[in-house]
């Protein structure tokens, strides 16, 4: 799900960067330190919306840095166990299929696939296939996630599309 | 003289409750936000795109994955029509997330959206949850 989250962040600039254009450096630095970065807690930070204040820079004592808190909303991507999500399938092998549902991977083994369906490897490009549905790069699959795993700047989840109304997206 | 703070930081101590879409239990910092459509999400970046571009800034592999999925999935494609989907899901029964699924999923029938967002099952009686699709369906039939 996307969600349009308010969140905070911490810039500390050295000094060689005190000038007139201090706002927007710590503007452009904020972009560059939390757009594309993926948390855990968080999910995906797709894109800084809007930049709703920046603190008077703080200077920590010792170094000479300053130190800003900035508060902003971010457009963020964030799966949940049991959700049903829209993805599109990049690779297909017979341990099963990868999908891409936005910056995130799905992995749809063999056992999220139903059992009719079987791995067809002369196939060009290989895919799964049954009566009713073929699945193969670049098909548009609707797919319910079951298991998720944070990684320090990824998030890894693990689908099925073995249940009604799951599967192939009529187009 | 009591010497510990009792108010120890309640947040991430651990999941209390499991995170789970399908009793929209999302966690504390997810549960009173507000959920984006996808095809808010494409004005959004529709919007930024091309200040993002300019130039030979180089944009992140997020955000072009987000950007090609958005695009690809937006069921609404122009403002007027996002608005009026938003305007008229809009119940206050249903949670943020649930109204964002409908949108998102864009369900035919009743029995297929309650399977898709089990939450729905106790709130909304079939008749109702039909109608409200098939207004949506007319809607995003009928886009210009």
């Amino acid at each position: 799900m996307f969600f349009l989250k308010k969140l905070r962040h911490s810039i500390t600039l050295h000094p060689r960067y005190f000038g007139r254009d201090i706002q927007e450096f710590v503007k452009s630095k904020l972009y560059q330190d939390v757009e594309g970065t993926c948390t855990g807690r968080y999910g995906y930070i797709i894109t800084v919306v809007q930049v709703e204040s920046i603190s008077r820079g703080n200077l920590i004592p010792g170094l000479g840095s300053a130190e800003f808190e900035i508060v902003y909303q971010a457009i963020v991507f964030k799966p949940f166990k049991y959700e049903v999500l829209d993805g599109v399938v990049n690779n297909v092998s017979k341990m099963g299929v990868f999908a891409e549902v936005g910056p995130l991977s799905v992995f749809i083994s063999t056992y999220g696939i139903p059992t009719d369906m079987k791995f067809d490897p002369n196939g060009n490009p290989p895919c799964f296939q049954s009566e009713d549905q073929t699945i193969e790069k670049g098909t548009l699959i609707r797919l319910k996630i079951i298991g998720l795993k944070m990684e320090p700047n990824e998030i890894k989840a693990i689908g099925t599309i073995k249940e009604d109304y799951l599967g192939m997206i009529g187009q | 003289m009591r010497l510990v703070d009792k108010r120890i930081p309640h947040r991430r101590q651990g999941l209390a409750e499991e995170e789970n879409a399908a009793k929209v239990i999302l966690g504390d910092d997810f549960q009173n936000e507000q959920c984006l459509f996808i095809s808010e999400v494409k004005i959004l970046l529709d919007a930024q795109h091309e200040a993002k571009t300019a130039g030979d800034k180089n944009v992140t592999a997020v955000y072009q994955r987000a950007y090609d999925y958005v695009n690809q999935f937006a069921r609404f494609k122009n403002q007027d029509s996002v608005r009026e989907v938003r305007q008229f899901l809009a119940d206050d029964t249903l949670e943020s997330f649930e109204i964002a699924q409908l949108a998102n999923l864009c369900c035919e029938e009743a029995e297929e959206a309650k399977t898709l967002i089990p939450s729905l099952t106790h709130k909304k009686d079939d008749d109702a949850l039909q109608s409200l699709l098939s207004e949506m369906l007319t809607l995003k039939k009928f886009q210009t």
